[in-house]
């Protein structure tokens, strides 16, 4: 809301410099969030919090400021003689739930003209077109005093009566902004004799509108239930300075006083006769009584304020406080609607004393802080691959689903089956994401038309499945991409396959988290959008808990990015849960080892991993470690074979072990190999 | 006789002054101290020299050994030495070629600023809790004072799924669940992304908060207060200026926001802070006893504080950036910084 500080000054007489007043407004719960200067004037924007309607005006941020200052505050002159024929408008309300009061009254033989410049630029100054005189007055008393006000052609009335009632089965209605609105069944509207006139609280009808011909005007102030014009207002998709009141909450002992300034300003600027009043106003107000406990301010904001003061300040806002029964009553004025309990009142008491007069403590401790399992896990995990060289990527939960096609996945692929949101800002954020790596991916594209050539990145983010549930599972998924460079410019660029560069930054995250019972199994895996010969389930324990792999060429195609990509996915609750609990010592050997090499022959797709275990399991006593170091093929070792070379470490627990021994366990492994694998010791 | 042993110590002097490298040396040694060196054949001889002179001779054979020795292995010390030096020398390599390393990678500039702000109310004695993103209506705004046409629902403009079931506007509904769940006393933070239906320089649809709250049996708003400025000295800096000023959460009663001296400008004006030398970093309140009625607490025997912050804005202030656009983007030029 906007504030001109000379009109503020009609009301409260204060004395304080432009950015002084912004100032106090502010810290007392009136935010200035902007000044603008004019030629003699300031401009205050103010923002009102939903719950101050009485401050979306004039005078009720005067009213504000009189409160804060201890100031005086003073009313607008109204004056309304009713010079005309005793004529007063009927009004039938329907539901006095939709409509609680209808005032409204009659000017006959108005002139309609500009309005004076002092009118019509106080309206352009805080946002509102000037339109004619009386149109223009109607807005002038909506920002003087903050009740909306509407004026009908009383001639294009039928007859001078008014009913409020819904909608029904009227569908259309053409609005003063010339919009054929198309209403339901519930909104609220004024009718005349034999048509709809206005949208009740939210806009007037064209059919109706005060324009350059108009003599005789109906002036309307009424109460309109908040919630019926609010969603009104939402589904009409038309929110007025009217309809924003309206659904905060509007004066309903005031909406006389802005009839009859309106009436008076009239009479006295565009002329006429004013009638006299009809008020259909069919259950009174009763202002709320709070039962009060002065002790409960300083329970509640740790001051130490006496109830004098506080009482003081209540009177102050125009609270009155009553002394009779059980105790102390407060009873907060009718425009106050906003205060229903004593917190409500402790709210105001704080604001007034001063939020900075309330001072800091710090409440006793009780230790309880532990981190969360997962919480612990982000942090190895982001401490893990950082180290690995991995940035932390950050997505948005959407997901375009044209990314399942590009990832190739089947139609029936569960991931496919989203959660969609009803108002997506746009069509190709409709659905939460079922997996992170399509992100990942649009990462690497545009880094890459940023001119990077290598990218390593991670997420750790949920993802959205249905569940069958009203709300979707939300597992935490941890994904990772590698984009390998055709990087010159690093010297010491592998001449590796990168896949190895991911897995390896995986095992170091497993070595990290001490799960040692993991495995890469190609078996029977298929993921659609990784290279078939160069990905592999993940996994850990007993369960699959996730993927790893090159990105297929034709998925790469479909994110229009190029260049050798590696992706995993896991979900980190699964990796949560083979976490081993504790770390246990063992004691260090006392006995040396003895390594020996051996260097097999075997056909390529023999496995290395199952070779290793094979010789571990051989003879698991005195095999402490395998370790594959090197992987040979080309001049001496025949077409489709391989050399593996392994360094193994044998150990007995209790003794050294002598050559001999382990000659003996050598040739016997190496027998055993034969069995298996075909294995042939390379010449 | 004697003098002959003797001289053989010149002879060795001799070739050893003539030696330019360890090999020589070694050639020397050989030729006086080997198998059929000079000096071993003297040694060997020694039966045939009368008994009456052998122990003299003997000795004077024994000493001249040892003075050789030593010479020999003075010099060859000094070969080795130095010889072992000029292969070094020669075994250079550029030292100006670049290690080999991983480059560290980044945490995100949200997760490092959440991290920090984690670990303030962690030693405060907070734990954290979470809660689902997708939300029920009745969680994000019912339970917490904000019934359907309401107009604080203006304040977030919301993404629904179904007319009953939203992507959460803040982290809020965290403090119903675990309200509802524990009994006090509780001193909770939950931090978690957010979603509102909203875009432009300084609004993304999804952006993150750090919600805390605290509900015990005497808890003031002074508490509040206490918390909030040892939290903000943490991050800020113990000089930063904090202002708390009333403001309107249907959450929270009485509401707070918490202004901090701009950072960008130290308080003077700038775009930034819109000149007023202030900028909002939190919104925060005593917990409104609607709220503990509608998760069952009594409201006479309970108090409480609440706050919330939106991460990205904290992390724009810390490190002056100014497009909150950045963080989602992912650009590594962007991540690598920090």
């Amino acid at each position: 809301m906007k504030a001109s500080i000379n009109w503020l000054k009609e009301f409260v007489e204060f004395s304080l410099t432009p950015q002084e007043i912004a100032e106090t407004l502010t810290m007392s719960g009136l935010e200035v969030e902007g000044m603008e200067e004019t030629e003699d004037d300031t401009l205050l924007e103010v923002n009102v919090p939903p719950n101050r309607p009485d401050c979306l005006s004039i005078n009720g941020i005067a009213r504000e400021i009189s409160a804060v200052l201890g100031l005086t505050l003073k009313q607008p002159h109204i004056s309304v003689s009713e010079s005309g024929a005793v004529e007063r408008p009927a009004v039938e309300i329907k539901d006095a739930g939709l409509c609680m009061r209808y005032s409204a009254r009659i000017i006959r033989g108005v002139r309609i003209a500009p309005s004076p410049q002092r009118i019509s630029e106080r309206l352009e100054l805080h946002g509102i077109r000037a339109k004619n005189n009386v149109v223009d007055i109607t807005n002038y008393v909506l920002l003087e005093m903050g009740h909306p006000l509407h004026a009908f052609d009383l001639d294009k009335l039928s007859g001078s009566s008014i009913v409020v009632r819904q909608a029904g089965s009227t569908d259309k209605f053409l609005t003063l902004d010339n919009d054929e609105r198309t209403l339901s069944s519930e909104m609220l509207l004024i009718w005349d004799k034999e048509k709809p006139v206005a949208i009740a609280g939210v806009m007037g009808g064209l059919n109706t509108e005060v324009a350059g011909d108009t003599v005789n005007i109906l002036l309307e102030s009424a109460c309109f239930n908040p919630a019926s014009v609010r969603r009104t207002s939402k589904t009409l998709n038309l929110s007025t300075e009217s309809s924003y009141r309206f659904e905060r909450g509007a004066d309903i002992e005031g909406l006389i006083k802005a009839l009859d300034r309106a009436a008076h300003l009239i009479a006295e600027i565009a002329g006429g006769e004013v009638s006299a009043m009809a008020d259909n106003y069919p259950a009174s107000f009763i202002p709320v009584q709070i039962p009060f406990k002065f002790s409960k301010i300083n329970a509640v904001l740790g001051i130490d304020i006496n109830p004098q003061r506080a009482e003081e300040l209540l009177t102050r806002l125009g609270f009155k406080i009553k002394r009779e029964g059980d105790g102390p009553t407060v009873v907060p004025p009718c425009y106050r609607q906003d205060v229903r309990c004593d917190i409500d009142v402790i709210e105001e008491i704080a604001r007034l004393y001063g939020y900075d007069k309330i001072p800091a403590t710090l409440p006793a401790i009780r230790m309880q802080s532990e981190l969360p399992a997962m919480r612990n896990l982000i942090k190895t995990v982001t401490e893990s691959l950082r180290k690995s060289g991995y940035s932390e990527a950050i997505n948005y939960s959407f997901l375009n689903p044209s990314a399942f096609d590009k990832l190739m996945l089947s139609p029936d692929d569960a991931r496919r089956n989203l959660i969609k949101i009803r108002n997506p800002l746009k069509n190709e954020d409709e659905a939460l994401r079922t997996t992170l790596i399509p992100a990942l991916l649009e990462n690497v594209r545009l880094n890459l038309s940023r001119g990077e050539k290598s990218l390593r990145f991670f997420e750790l983010s949920k993802v959205f499945l249905p569940s069958g549930q009203k709300l979707p599972a939300e597992p935490l998924r941890l994904s990772a991409v590698y984009l390998k460079g055709a990087d010159s410019s690093s010297l010491w660029q592998g001449k590796h396959d990168g896949f190895y560069d991911l897995k390896g930054a995986l095992e170091g995250l497993f070595a990290e988290l001490r799960i040692q019972d993991y495995s890469f199994a190609a078996e029977g895996f298929c993921e659609p959008y990784l290279h078939p010969g160069k990905s592999c389930a993940v996994r850990a324990g007993n369960m699959v808990i996730g993927s790893i792999g090159a990105l297929h060429p034709a998925a790469a195609q479909g994110f229009d990015i190029s260049g050798e990509i590696y992706l995993f996915e896991l979900d980190a609750e699964k990796l949560l849960l083979n976490i081993p609990a504790g770390i246990t010592y063992r004691p260090l050997p006392k006995y040396p080892y003895v390594e020996r090499d051996m260097a097999i022959v075997v056909l390529n797709e023999i496995k290395s991993a199952d070779v290793s275990a094979a010789i571990l399991n051989a003879e698991p006593d005195m095999i402490e470690s395998v370790s594959l170091f090197d992987i040979y093929t080309g001049a001496h070792i025949p077409e489709g074979k391989k050399s593996l070379a392994f360094a193994i470490r044998y150990r007995a627990g209790d003794r050294t072990l002598t050559d001999s021994e382990v000659d003996l366990i050598h040739s016997k492994i190496l027998k055993q190999l034969a069995d298996s694998f075909r294995a042939e010791l390379r010449s | 006789m004697i003098e002959d042993i003797l001289s053989i110590k010149d002879l060795v002097r001799e070739e050893v002054n003539k030696a330019k490298d360890s090999k020589t040396i070694q050639a020397v040694r050989v030729k006086f101290l080997g198998k059929k060196g000079i000096l071993t054949g003297k040694l060997k001889s020694l039966n045939s020299i009368p008994n009456k002179h052998r122990p003299e001779y003997g000795r004077v054979l024994n000493e001249v050994k040892t003075e050789i020795e030593s010479i020999l292995r003075k010099q060859e010390e000094f070969f080795k030495s130095a010889e072992l030096e000029n292969s070094l020398k020669a075994n250079r390599i550029d030292v100006t070629v670049s290690g080999y390393y991983i480059p560290c990678g980044h945490q995100h500039p949200t997760s490092r600023v959440l991290d920090e702000i984690v670990d303030v109310f962690l030693s405060l004695g907070f734990r954290i809790e979470e809660g689902p993103e997708v939300e029920l209506d009745y969680y994000n705004f019912e339970a917490l004072n904000m019934p359907q046409d309401h107009p604080a629902r203006d304040m977030q403009d919301t993404f629904y799924i179904t007319d009953d079931v939203v992507l959460r506007t803040h982290t809020s509904p965290v403090q119903v669940h675990v309200m509802k769940k524990n009994r006090p006393p509780l001193r909770v933070i939950a931090p978690g992304k957010v979603y509102r239906c909203d875009a432009d320089v300084s609004h993304t649809p999804m952006f993150q908060q750090i919600e805390g709250f605290m509900v015990d049996s005497h808890i003031t708003m002074s508490d509040l207060k206490g918390v909030l400025e040892v939290f903000i000295h943490q991050i800020f800096g113990p000089k930063i200026p904090v202002r708390f000023r009333p403001s309107f959460f249907p959450f929270t009663e009485p509401s707070a926001e918490i202004d901090i001296g701009c950072v960008i400008c130290g308080g003077t004006g700038c775009k930034v802070c819109k000149n007023t030398g202030w900028i909002e970093i939190l919104g925060a309140g005593m917990i409104n006893p609607r709220v503990f009625e509608m998760v069952g607490y009594d409201p006479e025997a309970y108090t409480g504080f609440a706050f919330g912050m939106g991460i990205e804005r904290i992390t724009m202030l810390k490190y002056g950036i100014d497009d909150i656009r950045l963080f989602f983007e992912n650009d590594k030029r962007f991540l690598e910084q920090f």
